[in-house]
């Protein structure tokens, strides 16, 4: 039904969802690895070639009056509270446990809030608050378009000669990349917040002890706000993907979704991986 | 296809109308999983529950999580590494950098991160699952044949996602601090064996690695509860269950942290 659009990467992810004795026996470890190897290549490609796609239309392609802004407050508004309360109980456990564990090698805490600060922006705002923008914005758009994949409406599309991508990942895309910035920085603030609450409350610190912003530097602040850009983009694309790939229905919608929280969870893994490396090296 | 929505955005109810709203679906969902809680339970005491069904899932939830564990955890302890090596260079402290590295992952990113990733990939299906059989009238032949869908379906399930969550844990503690130990190695110059000593000089306990397990177990049991209602709770056809999915995944991520402040704050 929907053949066209799902495309042959699924293929190896198909037994998961059927009867998994058949292909098992067939296959040979060695041939299970190379089909796994393919399948991951093809993946690649698949969303290497969306990603070119999203680029040029965003260049090239047609303006539809308010479809970001509907995004926009799709991904970014919809999401603060969500984030709001993670990234509140995110900036208390991380001070809390932090301050137990320096209280048992030194009883100077006047630390505590500099590096607190530092790991933030460098790291912690971006990654933990895009890895919840993965589950909850990702499922959001899987969900979404594999709903129109399995209804036949990105069929329709592309019967009238529209692109998918330049109908439904574009403004998605674009959308993403700015809130996911703009929730990060709000979510970074909400931490430091409640972690000055936290180190005054439990450790007796004075806020202007914590908010020692004395280890931030223009290092910590790029790699903080390249990630930002970096997983804003990553999340709508690999999210996109899985919709497109849905079939078979409402389960595949289910799958999809299941596959688009946890693929792009692992992007915002991978890409924290790769841009820390970077930094480390650029910025020591 | 904007146009409806921003319009019927814009006409919505006041915001302390909405918010009121929100508060009671909460209380609602909260409600609900702990009556599904007592009901799963009473099934365990009784011991009304398949046992071959709890092996299936097993295999599926825990057998199949394995490979996003173990890439999980190296890249985690890896980037855990990179993000002390700044800390550890300014002080000079390469010793420390093993404790460092262990209470974190120990404590903290472990446990939570595994959660994350299985809360994704298991919790997600099996609301998808559920959803789908709820969609397609299949719970109410089940009912129709006198089988009892909690016995059957909630309670197996239930199990294995939390005995699923827990021995991943235990896996991805190991395999975080392998990733933590090789990442300091390569960057840092800090050879694997005073990153062992940092570990098990003392400063690191027994209580450190309770308390982690302690948290995947009250995770877990959050998972399997939370997936399970919003997958039974499902209506309106496949749209239905792509909105559960969305639903349950965004409820567990927010309960996995707020639970894991209480967990880290009773215990010592």
């Amino acid at each position: 039904m929907s053949a066209s659009s799902a495309a042959p990467a699924s293929a190896d992810r198909a037994p998961e969802s059927q009867a998994l004795a058949p292909p098992r026996r067939e296959r040979t470890w060695l041939a299970q690895v190379g089909a796994g190897v393919l399948g991951l290549a093809r993946t690649g490609a698949e969303l290497y070639s969306i990603f070119v796609r999203t680029l040029y239309y965003i260049g090239f392609g047609r303006t539809e009056k308010g479809a970001i802004a509907q995004q926009m407050y799709e991904i970014g508004n919809k999401s603060l509270f969500f984030l709001t309360v993670v990234m509140g109980f995110l900036g208390m456990i991380l001070v809390y446990q932090a301050g137990l564990q320096n209280l048992r090698i030194l009883p100077d805490l006047t630390m505590l809030g500099g590096t607190f600060l530092e790991l933030l922006v460098r790291d912690l705002a971006a990654s933990i608050g895009a890895l919840m923008l993965a589950t909850r914005v990702g499922a959001g758009i899987a969900a979404e378009i594999g709903s129109m994949v399995v209804t036949e409406q990105v069929d329709a599309l592309k019967m009238s000669a529209a692109d998918p991508i330049d109908y439904l990942v574009k403004p998605r895309f674009i959308a993403s990349v700015i809130m996911t910035t703009v929730l990060i920085v709000w979510s970074a603030g909400i931490a430091t917040i409640s972690g000055v609450a936290t180190g005054y409350a439990i450790f007796g610190l004075s806020p202007q002890t914590f908010l020692n912003l004395s280890l931030v530097d223009v290092g910590d602040l790029t790699v903080g706000l390249s990630k930002c850009v970096a997983y804003g983009a990553a999340i709508p694309i690999v999210s996109a993907h899985s919709g497109l790939t849905t079939h078979g229905g409402s389960e595949g919608v289910g799958w999809a979704t299941t596959r688009a929280v946890v693929n792009s969870s692992l992007a915002v893994i991978i890409l924290n991986m790769i841009i820390s490396a970077i930094g480390f090296v650029l910025f020591p | 296809m904007s146009g409806p929505a921003q319009a019927s955005s814009a006409s919505e109810p006041s915001f302390l109308h909405g918010m009121g709203a929100s508060l009671l679906e909460i209380a609602q969902t909260a409600g609900g999983m702990t009556m599904l809680g007592f009901k799963v339970l009473h099934r365990l005491i009784t011991f009304k529950f398949d046992g071959l069904e709890l092996l299936k899932n097993l295999e599926r939830m825990g057998v199949r999580s394995i490979p996003i564990v173990i890439v999980t955890a190296l890249f985690t302890g890896a980037i855990m590494v990179l993000q002390a090596a700044p800390i550890v260079q300014r002080f000079g402290a390469q010793g420390l950098l093993g404790w460092g590295a262990g209470f974190g992952t120990l404590r903290e990113i472990a446990p939570l991160l595994t959660a994350l990733m299985i809360n994704g990939r298991v919790g997600a299906n099996n609301t998808a699952e559920l959803g789908t059989m709820v969609v397609t009238e299949q719970i109410d032949a089940l009912r129709i044949l006198a089988i009892d869908p909690i016995a059957f379906l909630v309670a197996p399930r239930s199990v294995a996602m939390v005995i699923t969550l827990f021995i991943s844990t235990v896996f991805a503690d190991v395999l975080a601090l392998l990733g933590a130990a090789y990442a300091g190695w390569g960057l840092l110059g800090v050879s694997p064996s005073l990153f062992y000593n940092g570990l098990t000089s003392g400063l690191l306990g027994i209580s450190d690695v309770v308390n982690g397990l302690v948290k995947s177990i009250v995770f877990g049991i959050l998972m399997a509860l939370s997936s399970c209602q919003f997958g039974l709770g499902v209506t309106g056809g496949a749209p239905g269950v792509g909105r559960a999915v969305n639903a349950t995944v965004v409820a567990s991520a927010a309960g996995i942290f707020v639970l894991d402040y209480f967990v880290s704050f009773t215990l010592p």
